[in-house]
């Protein structure tokens, strides 16, 4: 099974490109997030119906980046992007502490999909710039990271107002890409 | 006749899976030495030490060495992350703990950490291995004798462990330890303990 994959990711890294899925509940800032990636700047967004995909060059990486809409109706399609995918981005709001429970199970739903078994997971503790964020190590406890053993996984805060923490993020998926992946 | 033939190939095909935690305090150089693991024993290029950032989350490596797998579990070392380590006791089967020897200032948190890594029933019965790693810092670097005797850790003394000399930057010692690790996973109790829980005291479905 390595070897499926050292060779999988040697064949698509020879020419650098990544295909990567932004997922995460509605409100959680995935759309803003693609756009300071893609365009350096905060754009007003309103909640995605279907999708936006853009190309993000960094590191000698074109990463095309999937932003898939987070509405509980729109989840279940999903799916249809997970084929070929190298990486999950996998955002939550730091502040909906309500929703987290929610956040959790739809993150490790995603995890048990045959076809995302190979894809590394980035997490973005995002709107860090809100009060009451919780900070990375809660995140991380609150989405029962450490349950994921099989798989190369990273949660960085970020705000993607203030645009911090994403690239630190998009430098840690270039490594771990390059470095032969999960 | 069958039992023959399938005891035959389990002995010629199946490989025993280890896992293997990696623990140490930030910036003990956990991520370089699983990098430079990666290197050593698989052609995977690892990633160069200058392009290795902090770690937060976990990173991991798989080798194989003669007849066995290894997987590394690679954990960030900073303090607000350390409360994940337990999360990955009861399935490891040994733990590598890497110390910066060239920096003494840091030595009483890398040893308290140790300790409680030490006191966990978690991790009972599982060999340990203690790096004293950064030798390329030959200046400041302290042997593995020296840092043996600055940990004086008493709780050791109760399982399989060895300190080890090593420089994740430049490879020396990586073989030797993996060498020691192969040899007493292989004949630990917590080996037989993990197996007789996975089920697999016969032979693997």
């Amino acid at each position: 099974m390595g070897l499926v994959f050292t060779r999988l990711f040697s064949s698509l890294f020879g020419n650098k490109e990544a295909r990567i899925l932004v997922l995460g509940l509605d409100n959680a800032g995935k759309t803003t997030i693609l756009y300071r990636l893609q365009m350096g700047e905060v754009v007003s967004t309103i909640p995605t119906i279907g999708f936006n995909v853009e190309t993000v060059q960094y590191n000698n990486i074109k990463f095309q980046v999937w932003d898939l809409g987070g509405q509980t109706s729109i989840r279940p399609y999903w799916r249809c992007y997970f084929p070929n995918t190298q990486a999950i981005i996998y955002v939550v709001d730091s502040s909906d502490t309500d929703r987290l429970v929610i956040a959790k199970e739809e993150f490790h739903a995603i995890l048990e999909e045959e076809e995302l078994k190979g894809a590394v997971v980035l997490i973005f503790a995002n709107k860090q710039d809100l009060p009451g964020a919780l900070d990375d190590a809660a995140i991380t406890e609150a989405l029962e990271l450490h349950k994921i053993k099989s798989r190369q996984w990273a949660i960085f805060k970020t705000s993607a107002l203030k645009g911090e923490g994403l690239f630190e993020g998009l430098d840690w998926l270039s490594n771990t890409l390059k470095s032969g992946g999960g | 006749m069958f039992s023959l033939f399938y005891g035959l190939w389990k002995y010629m095909f199946s490989k025993t899976e280890f896992h293997v935690l990696i623990l140490g305090i930030d910036k003990a150089g956990k991520t370089t030495f699983l990098e430079k693991l990666k290197s050593t024993y698989s052609n995977l290029e690892g990633l160069p030490p200058d392009r290795i950032v902090p770690t937060v989350g976990l990173n991991i490596g798989r080798i194989e060495v003669s007849n066995t797998k290894l997987v590394f579990w690679d954990l960030g070392g900073q303090p607000g992350l350390r409360s994940i380590w337990e999360k990955y006791y009861e399935e490891a089967h040994a733990v590598i703990y890497v110390i910066d020897a060239a920096c003494p200032s840091r030595f009483e948190d890398s040893k308290s950490a140790l300790e409680k890594v030490l006191r966990n029933e978690d991790l009972q019965g599982a060999p340990v291995l203690i790096l004293a790693n950064k030798q390329q810092d030959l200046d400041e670097a302290v042997s593995r004798e020296e840092l043996a005797r600055y940990l004086d850790l008493k709780k050791l003394d109760e399982r399989v462990y060895m300190f080890e000399a090593v420089s994740a930057y430049d490879g020396l010692g990586i073989k030797q330890s993996v060498e020691w690790l192969v040899e007493v996973m292989e004949r630990s109790k917590r080996t037989e303990m993990l197996r007789a829980r996975a089920g697999l005291t016969g032979p693997p479905a």
